[in-house]
């Protein structure tokens, strides 16, 4: 996914203390490439292999170097960097910008950007974001709460009842992470990472109420930013045909993770909210190595083959 | 459907016996059924609907099981519970 310098501007202006101080209005190139360059090797003329697609770090040493360059030369090296058409310049620690790059910014159309942070830290929060802002993004349909740090989708058709058992988990002092339209992205790591919708979170709609506001209603607690999906749960109808051990748990893959994945028949007067607490509570447990279903399996063969061995 | 009581014995000819994974399929073809389904062994007697009961009557393999259904659908339900320990729960 390609994304503009304002793209990163607009996300990390706060974050990265960002302020614009050059070019403005060409704030929407394109950043091909989501990493970052120390452009001091290029300063020294060096261009056989320059990283003109990524943003231009200025920190310490650029500017150290470009001072101990004679007036003329200094433009000129500043001249042959800005022509490789790259797409901003961030100085770091809050170097004052000298005018040649002011005004070169100007005539070659590239934002020049600001942070009072050290080159490092900035280098390592901005490769964080654009991480983040580059990543593989899926909306998918279903409501996603956090129990315990086990963070669970819950999913089912219309009516079946997923905010009235996301709404008893908040009463549990669970917390809700989005209502029936969750936003995933796949993480660098393989994970997956769930929040909702900026317009509508932290709301939900129930049926015969209408729109509530969770936070408001059950205080902060109540609410989570973002959870790290480690469970789905399909609300269904039930079809008598559910799992009644748990020894071959299944799976779904959303962006191409496998995801835990269990369906609940819900029937009128069940408390569901219960029954996803244990699962997520069991997830936890599977995930910390003890897999009740399959040990209790496994006990049950050894004593029926041991009986085999008994009885000849 | 006229009421009836079906006795009949089958021998677990499976190799692990009954543990979760045959109980589990006994307890679904179970469910289905109106009538009341037991499984007795040794003077163990327990209902054919429950996954904990199964797990604990020491199904071993070789071992003959008694299971009585009995009630309208009694005839079906027994059908199909001999389907499974016919085919070994369908199991290697």
């Amino acid at each position: 996914m390609a994304i503009t310098v304002k793209t990163l501007w607009d996300e990390g202006a706060e974050k990265l203390s960002l302020t614009v101080i050059a070019g403005e209005q060409y704030l929407d190139r394109k950043l091909p490439e989501t990493a970052m360059n120390r452009p001091g090797l290029a300063l020294t003329g060096f261009f056989q292999y320059f990283a003109n697609q990524r943003l231009q770090i200025f920190g310490l040493a650029e500017f150290t170097y470009l001072k101990s360059l004679s007036q003329s030369e200094k433009l000129k090296r500043l001249e042959d960097l800005f022509e490789q058409q790259i797409p901003g310049v961030v100085i770091t620690r809050n170097r004052k910008a000298t005018k040649e790059i002011l005004d070169l910014a100007e005539r070659f159309k590239v934002p020049v950007l600001r942070t009072p942070m050290v080159t490092m830290d900035f280098v390592n929060e901005c490769t964080v974001l654009l991480e983040k802002l580059t990543a593989p993004q899926e909306r998918v349909q279903g409501t996603c709460m956090e129990l315990m740090g086990i963070g669970v989708l819950l999913r089912g058709d219309p009516g079946i009842g997923k905010s009235e058992t996301a709404l008893s988990l908040i009463e549990r002092g669970y917390s809700l992470v989005s209502d029936d339209v969750t936003e995933v992205r796949l993480t660098s790591r393989g994970n997956l990472a769930c929040w909702a919708n900026e317009v509508t979170r932290y709301h939900m709609e129930i049926r015969g109420l209408g729109i509530i506001h969770v936070p408001s209603l059950f205080g902060v607690a109540a609410i989570r930013r973002q959870t790290e999906l480690d469970l789905v749960i399909d609300l269904k109808q039930p079809t008598g045909d559910e799992d009644r051990t748990g020894v071959n748990p299944e799976y779904i893959e959303i962006m191409g993770v496998r995801v835990p994945c269990i369906t609940l028949p819900v029937r009128s007067g069940r408390d569901m909210a219960n029954i996803v607490e244990v699962a997520a509570l069991n997830q936890k447990l599977k995930e910390l190595g003890h897999d009740a279903a399959k040990e209790l399996d496994d006990k049950i063969i050894y004593r029926l083959t041991r009986g085999r061995a008994r009885n000849g | 459907m006229a009421e009836e009581t079906l006795v009949k014995k089958f021998k677990v000819e499976n190799e692990y016996g009954i543990h979760a994974r045959p109980a589990a399929l006994l307890v679904k073809a179970a469910g289905k059924y109106e009538c009341d389904i037991f499984i007795e062994k040794d003077g163990n007697k327990v209902s054919c609907k429950s996954i904990m009961g199964l797990m604990t009557i020491e199904g071993y393999p070789g071992s003959t099981m008694q299971v009585t259904t009995s009630g309208g659908d009694a005839r079906e339900a027994m059908n199909e519970i001999e389907e499974l320990f016919v085919n070994k729960f369908f199991e290697d």
